[in-house]
């Protein structure tokens, strides 16, 4: 566990941050154990994700193996603005929502690497300001596999 | 037994426990692509009372190892709600809850179901003890390059119809009960 202290979950103000800006990475392996734990936390229990046997007969995905849910890495691509900023932050900022396109199935044993920045500013006036952070997540061989748009309400 | 044993070893909370976590069982009583009527809205079958273990687990389970996510006791003293922070994506789990396993939107959990994309917008986080509500709305079917899309508007309101957050779902599916049966007695 990190020893972390609340004071990083500040979001920027609306007038500071610059398009362009970049977040830090997620990085996110996909070993069983983490879809097993994903698919228990999130209640989807679909067996293409846990059951290697059924995953290897019904070939969901053209592969024999299992695959990461969408919705892991939905959290990934949103993990990269709330990590910096939080979901709520500290100083009023909080997340809008989350638009996630999924473009290659995850199979077991890969490690993604989200990465984002902010790509547009909304101005909408005191108290409306948001951004629009763009996320893009790739597999090892620089693959991508997921795109978000993330809205988040910034502080004036 | 499609869910292999080895899950139970990393049930955290008593919901995960009791959820029916087969989703092999009762699939004939799942709505389909072709039954799905465009238009329909119903509630889902179950409310959702929110609970702290129910957020940590979520958190944990998608990397969050900062105490603002995952400690509570931490998280009561210095998140900015004076509760866990919460993933913007743990709706899913609130979801899956709520739609069950018949009736309206029960093919989210459709054997042999591909995920090409969803939106969630979050109005604000959902507060511990909140009994939530997930009104669904069959929004749109279609073919596309041979692929059935379904999709269906969620919103999520707790005890005192607060709208908490919306989720546009999109799922590709088996079109006909009996390509259903194809994915689950492969």
């Amino acid at each position: 566990m990190t020893t972390s202290s609340p004071q990083h979950l500040i979001a920027p103000r609306f007038d500071e941050i610059e398009t362009g800006a970049q977040l830090a990475p997620v990085e996110l392996c996909y070993s069983q154990p983490v879809i097993d734990r994903y698919a228990l936390a999130s209640l989807d229990m679909n067996p293409v994700h846990t059951n290697e046997e059924w995953a290897a007969r019904a070939q969901v995905f053209g592969m024999p193996e299992t695959v990461g849910h969408g919705m892991m890495t939905m959290s990934s691509l949103a993990s990269v603005v709330t990590r910096a900023w939080g979901p709520v932050s500290a100083n009023g900022g909080s997340i809008r929502f989350v638009n996630a396109t999924f473009t290659k199935p995850v199979k077991v044993g890969e490690t993604v690497v989200s990465k984002g920045y902010v790509k547009k500013k909304h101005y909408h006036g005191e108290g409306e300001n948001w951004v629009e952070v763009k996320v893009e997540a790739r597999d090892a061989g620089g693959d991508v596999v997921g795109v978000a748009d993330v809205g988040y309400n910034l502080p004036d | 037994m499609q869910i292999p044993e080895r899950l139970d070893q990393y049930i955290e909370t008593p919901r995960q426990r009791e959820f029916e976590r087969e989703f092999h069982l009762g699939w004939e009583q799942y709505e389909t692509w072709e039954e799905a009527t465009v238009g329909e809205r119903a509630a889902g079958s179950h409310t959702f009372t929110v609970a702290t273990e129910d957020i940590a687990s979520y958190n944990r389970a998608c990397g969050e190892t900062d105490p603002l996510y995952v400690d509570p006791t931490y998280a009561r003293e210095h998140s900015p709600t004076g509760e866990l922070l919460q993933h913007p994506i743990f709706v899913t789990a609130i979801a899956f809850y709520c739609i069950g396993s018949s009736g309206i939107g029960s093919w989210i959990r459709t054997p042999g179901a591909r995920n090409p994309g969803q939106q969630i917008e979050i109005n604000e986080p959902f507060g511990i003890g909140d009994v939530i509500t997930a009104t669904i709305t069959t929004r749109q079917k279609f073919v596309q390059r041979d692929k059935h899309y379904l999709t269906m508007f969620m919103e999520f309101h707790n005890q005192d119809g607060v709208l908490k957050a919306t989720w546009d779902c999109s799922l590709i599916l088996p079109a006909t009960r009996s390509d259903v049966g194809l994915f689950v007695n492969a």
